[in-house]
């Protein structure tokens, strides 16, 4: 019995990379393509690698303190190092953050399905469906989100896998000449600018209490992470292969255009086949920031059964989302000067976390 | 409590029902009027921001097989529209259903429209349409679209959708129009580059003067004379377009030249003649083969840019009414294969000087290869590849390979049989 108790509530290697790369892997299919040309041109493949670059450190550094206090997560790792008022201060504001990203998000994923695919259902309605879905699998806990990553993760990635060869073959390969794009300095400043497109690494480190071992936490963040940028890369080469850059910087969702353009033997319009799957992997990237949004609203205002903040903040989700009044803009626009925003905070706050425990002396019981 | 357990399930998959209908986007197909052909004229009202809309929408009780109707195949609404996507409305005045782009098939555009400096305007209006796709193919034809479309009468496939789809198909496959991936998107995505030049597919049901040349294919759509009751269209040449605007047009030849050496559009194989170096009054048959990709060297860098371009062409003869041996005498083929290799330069000198000075730019896709010579889009951009074009010293080789000479090798000598 106490063996399972210990595990009970728990994901393997398998569900944590499934959350990974559904979390941040669907970043390849929204506007998020689209930020990347307009700074990077055809270079964008590369400006992801240097992202990638970028970012390493400050994953490597969270990696690191996750194996050092083995089954705290960083929540408790805030407290710890901080003590209750300034890690209330920290912990407060990543809520906050978290929160933000996922109006931000949702409404952004609401335009995609309202204006690519139904687009005489009213917004609202589509909203309340997107997170009433999200918000049932966050209320059900990580484990039930885990493995429905993990179930739907082979269907997912042999979509995305059957696109890209479909456009590999169809594309013109020279689009992506030439190949600096913006040149270099603008692609250095640019990574630097977006680098919090990998920000969920940091979230990641919330529910590292929720996996088996701190062994198999590092494991599953380095093959999702290998993976993540792999499947960037190779989609933003596609996009460019198809549209040329000058084409996809004019869309909103190279995504959906992609699906719409490209042709499969004798089947027209293909988009209905892969719809279905980007639809069930936003649900599930839903259903992870609800879940973590509510784990930080439970860690700062000491709920302890924190599941049930999660009807609330979905509620709160739709009615912020639904203020703006064209989301396509607005929303879009917010997530660029968003993204910028919050890249000192991604990049410093593990450094400041590690500096803390190093000063503390944590580092020498290893 | 297994059952109440199957009895919440089979509750629950009942709830999920009405979610298949989609919501407010639901529309069953009997209520929507399929377009399969939009085309687009210039309007005769005297207001210029006003052009002329035509929709070809599809009967699908005929397509049914067991219960033929005698209803017509198709549908034929024209009308004065600000924009496509406004007309779909006006259509409903007269059409009874909802109309519907799913299932468009082409974009006709008569030659005056698309030669109109307003005519981009129009067709980046089709961009906000949800329903029209990127890939659907854009064609010019030489008269009004409407007039177009009272000639197209096709005799053996009357299902007008399948028409299209498979005239252009076979069209580009002979290599007579440019490929059936001359569509908005590429029109688009060529446009916004500002580089290259569009070639659209180029049409026509109206007869001109029928011009009987040597040559096999040295024709526009209209120019070639067929006999028999077949329909009056014919889809031949392509629409030159610079920065959106149709500049002029390629000949049969010439399109199939201009494909063959750009490395996006790929072919099927084509059937060409040539002359017979040894008997001038016949002309050889042959099908051309792309195994090997064309090489291209840019020399951009220096003052007087150059491009060398080496075309291998793989050739089998198919008729050759001359009779020569070429199978037996190693240099009678080496003499045939010069002859070619002569007349195909010239082909591409005569196509790559008009494109150097009428259009000033070139249909082949090579911007796509120059930028490989630049590191950044700035430098690219400052070269300006569709301004130095012209300037650009192209030299061109062409070399050919002769494979088999059809089922059949060996001819029977003329000479000795009417001994």
């Amino acid at each position: 019995m106490n063996s399972m108790d210990s595990t009970k509530g728990k994901i393997g290697l398998k569900e944590l990379v499934a959350i990974i790369i559904l979390n941040v892997g669907t970043k390849v299919a929204d506007n998020t393509p689209t930020i990347f040309y307009e700074a990077f041109g055809t270079a964008a493949w590369i400006g992801i690698l240097i992202i990638g670059l970028i970012s390493l450190i400050p994953i490597l550094l969270i990696t690191k303190l996750i194996t050092l206090y083995q089954d705290k997560n960083l929540i408790d790792i805030i407290l710890h190092l901080f003590g209750k008022h300034i890690g209330f201060v920290l912990l407060f504001t990543l809520c906050i953050l978290q929160i933000f990203t996922n109006i931000n998000n949702t409404s952004i994923y609401t335009d995609i399905i309202g204006t690519m695919y139904f687009s005489k259902t009213p917004t609202v309605v589509i909203y309340l469906l997107l997170l009433g879905v999200a918000a049932y699998g966050a209320k059900k806990g990580i484990e039930y989100i885990g493995s429905s990553a993990w179930v739907m993760l082979f269907w997912i990635c042999l979509s995305l896998l059957v696109i890209l060869s479909v456009v590999f073959v169809q594309g013109e390969f020279n689009q992506i000449f030439p190949i600096l794009g913006t040149g270099g300095l603008e692609l250095v400043k640019g990574s630097y600018q977006n680098s919090s497109i990998l920000m969920d690494f940091l979230y990641l480190a919330l529910i590292a209490s929720n996996v088996k071992s701190a062994t198999i936490y590092k494991k599953g963040i380095w093959i999702g992470f290998v993976i993540i940028l792999l499947a960037f890369v190779l989609s933003l080469i596609g996009y460019v292969m198809l549209f040329d850059y000058y084409g996809v910087r004019m869309f909103d969702y190279p995504y959906h255009e992609t699906i719409r353009y490209i042709e499969i033997g004798f089947l027209n319009n293909v988009e209905l086949l892969f719809f279905p799957f980007w639809l069930i992997s936003s649900f599930i990237r839903f259903a992870f920031y609800l879940y973590l949004g509510a784990l930080l609203f439970g860690a700062v205002f000491k709920i302890k059964q924190f599941e049930y903040v999660v009807p609330a903040l979905a509620v709160f989700t739709i009615l912020a989302g639904l203020i703006p009044e064209s989301s396509v803009f607005s929303m879009n626009d917010f997530r660029v000067i968003f993204l910028n925003l919050i890249t000192p905070i991604f990049l410093l706050f593990p450094c400041l976390l590690w500096i803390t425990a190093k000063l503390k002396g944590d580092f020498k019981n290893e | 409590m297994n059952n109440i357990k199957r009895g919440s399930l089979m509750l629950f998959f009942i709830f999920l029902i009405p979610l298949l209908s989609g919501c407010w986007d639901q529309t069953s197909i009997e209520e929507r009027a399929y377009v399969v052909a939009i085309g687009l004229d210039k309007s005769k009202s005297d207001n210029e921001n006003q052009i002329q809309i035509s929709y070809i929408i599809a009967n699908p009780e005929f397509s049914k097989k067991e219960a033929m109707t005698t209803e017509p195949p198709m549908e034929t609404i024209t009308f004065d529209a600000n924009d496509i996507n406004v007309a779909r409305n006006k259509a409903n005045t007269v059409v009874a259903k909802e109309i519907s782009f799913n299932l468009l098939s082409v974009i006709i555009v008569s030659e005056e429209l698309a030669k109109d400096k307003n005519f981009i305007r129009w067709m980046y209006d089709a961009t906000k349409e949800r329903e029209i796709k990127r890939d659907t193919p854009l064609i010019v034809v030489k008269e009004e679209s409407t007039k177009f479309f009272k000639q197209n009468q096709p005799k053996l496939e009357s299902r007008i959708h399948k028409y299209y789809d498979l005239i252009l198909k076979y069209a580009s496959k002979a290599g007579m129009i440019p490929n059936s991936h001359s569509n908005l998107g590429r029109y688009y995505r060529i446009t916004q580059a500002d580089a290259s030049l569009f070639l659209g597919i180029y049409g026509t049901s109206e007869k001109s003067e029928y011009k009987r040349s040597e040559e096999e294919d040295n024709f526009m759509a209209g120019q070639i004379e067929i006999g028999g009751e077949s329909n009056k269209v014919q889809f031949m040449g392509s629409a030159v377009f610079k920065e959106g605007q149709m500049i002029g047009t390629l000949t049969g030849e010439e399109t199939r030249a201009a494909v063959l050496i750009n490395e996006g559009l790929n072919m099927g194989s084509i059937i060409a003649t040539y002359k017979d170096p040894f008997d001038d009054r016949y002309r050889v048959t042959t099908r051309i083969l792309q195994k090997e990709d064309i090489k291209i060297k840019m020399d951009l860098k220096s003052p007087l840019p150059t491009i060398d371009v080496s075309i291998p062409l793989y050739i089998d003869i198919l008729s050759q009414h001359s009779m020569v041996d070429y199978v037996n005498d190693s240099e009678k083929r080496e003499r045939l294969k010069q002859s070619i290799e002569e007349e195909v330069t010239n082909t591409y000198n005569k196509l790559i000087k008009k494109t150097q000075e009428e259009f000033k730019g070139e249909p082949f896709g090579w911007s796509l290869i120059a930028r490989k010579e630049f590191l950044t889009i700035k430098e690219f951009e400052d070269f300006d590849w569709m301004e130095t074009y012209p300037e650009i010293d192209v030299n061109l080789t062409v070399k050919v390979n002769i494979g088999n000479f059809g089922n059949q090798s060996k001819v029977p000598e003329l000479e000795e049989m009417r001994d």
